[in-house]
């Protein structure tokens, strides 16, 4: 009873932290694989240019990143102003940014295991470059890249808790209240198990799919 | 008309010359076999005539339509509806792995085409009948053995009715005892008076089907004439030179 009078006070945690994954997956995927293509261009100064953009995502802190959008863009000077987001929308825009960089990179990865006889297979057929891409690469960089992308996925359900910096309330954020309005540790072990049980949901969720790619 | 007339072909990588001064010519009906060593240039030539290799000089005329005029190309649209007018078999297959067998051979028809699905796979089904292998129809090509695959790539380069198919050592990444069945597909289809143009190293097939051998050396082609001509009767000392090792 008392578990469960537990859970239902994370209740409006949970639905935060499982809104942020979702819009964050939904975007960031497509997001990922349009800067992979960028990042194969054949023009230079827009392959530079989403090079530089997954570097520097890349190698810096989601948590920095974060805090820049919404306490660090207001104060460019001019500017600033019309870079004012709310907590939440900088928070959606920092994870997406970071997650869609990430997965550029494990789709180029993918991109590089589909053979270079499949292009000309889809050439000589016909295809043309859209269709080759839809019809032919896609699938197959599918499949390679799904048991990277799970990964990333559950470590974006982990990084969900990163919301407490720009104080969006999340089941993280409930749970430490709960705690210390209470005087007791049992939330914390209550939040383990909900984060455990929204990644099992989501590893099943894509063992699924690996076996609907595998051919 | 020849089916196609190639003169004075040239094509480098870097600095070194792979195609030199290539002209010859394919008739209708025509079965050529392309021989040589590997570096000879003739998987090059092959690749060149469909626009997977882009050439630095001469002429491809097909059925009189210039896919390249001295050194310049047809617009993208005219490569395009020149290539489209053949069939490319490769040594590796290339079957689409995510596809069923009979998905590989109307996927390309329907989209590119825009072809009735029923229609493109009843054509499929005839298709596959032809190389024997009606009954894999819903197999995907992971699982068949090599033979199988390459008479599936046949069948599907078949689906867009080409005038003229070209082979690119289309047994070489076969084992021996599966060589047989792609090459009497390749010979029922020569039978049909398909415009062929082969590259390969199986001499057997050369003798019995080709209505001509060409022999490549160093990007040349430093042999033509009918198999009995060429294979038997080499006038050039590297030509025998090359089937004396090939045969050896």
């Amino acid at each position: 009873m008392k578990l469960w009078t537990l859970t239902l006070s994370l209740m409006a945690g949970i639905k935060t932290t499982l809104l942020l994954f979702l819009i964050v997956i939904v975007l960031s995927l497509p997001l990922g694989f349009l800067v992979t293509l960028l990042l194969r261009s054949r023009n230079k100064p827009v392959r530079w240019i989403s090079t530089a953009f997954v570097y520097v995502v890349r190698g810096t802190p989601l948590l920095l990143q974060l805090m820049f959008l919404y306490l660090g863009l207001p104060f460019i000077p001019v500017i600033g102003e019309y870079l004012t987001f709310s907590r939440w929308t900088a928070a959606l825009l920092g994870f997406t940014i970071n997650y869609a960089a990430y997965f550029a990179e494990i789709f180029r990865g993918g991109l590089l295991a589909v053979d270079k006889g499949q292009y000309e297979a889809a050439q000589v057929l016909g295809l043309s470059r859209r269709q080759t891409i839809a019809k032919v690469v896609l699938p197959q960089m599918i499949r390679v890249v799904l048991p990277s992308v799970t990964n990333e996925s559950v470590t974006l359900v982990k990084d969900t808790s990163l919301l407490y910096a720009v104080s969006v309330p999340d089941l993280l954020h409930f749970t430490k209240t709960t705690v210390s309005r209470t005087a007791d540790p049992t939330a914390f072990v209550v939040a383990g198990v909900i984060y455990l049980l929204m990644n099992t949901v989501l590893t099943l969720l894509f063992k699924k799919l690996e076996q609907k790619y595998d051919y | 008309m020849p089916m196609i007339e190639i003169r004075q072909l040239k094509k480098s990588f870097r600095s070194l010359e792979v195609l030199r001064d290539i002209s010859f010519s394919v008739e209708r009906g025509d079965v050529i076999a392309v021989i040589g060593s590997s570096g000879s240039g003739k998987s090059t030539l092959l690749r060149c005539l469909i626009n997977l290799e882009s050439i630095d000089g001469g002429t491809v005329l097909v059925d009189g339509d210039p896919l390249i005029q001295d050194g310049v190309y047809a617009s993208p649209g005219e490569v395009r509806a020149i290539t489209m007018r053949m069939g490319m078999v490769f040594q590796s297959f290339n079957l689409f792995p995510h596809l069923s067998v009979r998905k590989n051979l109307t996927m390309p028809l329907v989209s590119v085409q825009k072809a009735d699905p029923e229609k493109a796979d009843a054509r499929a089904l005839e298709l596959l009948k032809k190389v024997g292998l009606a009954d894999r129809a819903d197999e995907m090509p992971n699982h068949l053995s090599g033979g199988q695959k390459q008479r599936v790539a046949i069948a599907r380069a078949l689906m867009l009715n080409p005038e003229i198919m070209l082979f690119d050592e289309p047994t070489s990444a076969l084992d021996p005892q599966l060589t047989g069945e792609v090459l009497s597909v390749m010979r029922q289809l020569a039978g049909e008076h398909m415009t062929m143009i082969v590259v390969t190293h199986e001499m057997s097939f050369a003798r019995d089907v080709a209505s001509r051998v060409l022999y490549m050396d160093g990007g040349e082609i430093v042999e033509a004439g009918t198999p009995d001509e060429v294979l038997k009767h080499p006038k050039n000392p590297r030509t025998a030179g090359f089937l004396g090792s090939a045969f050896a």
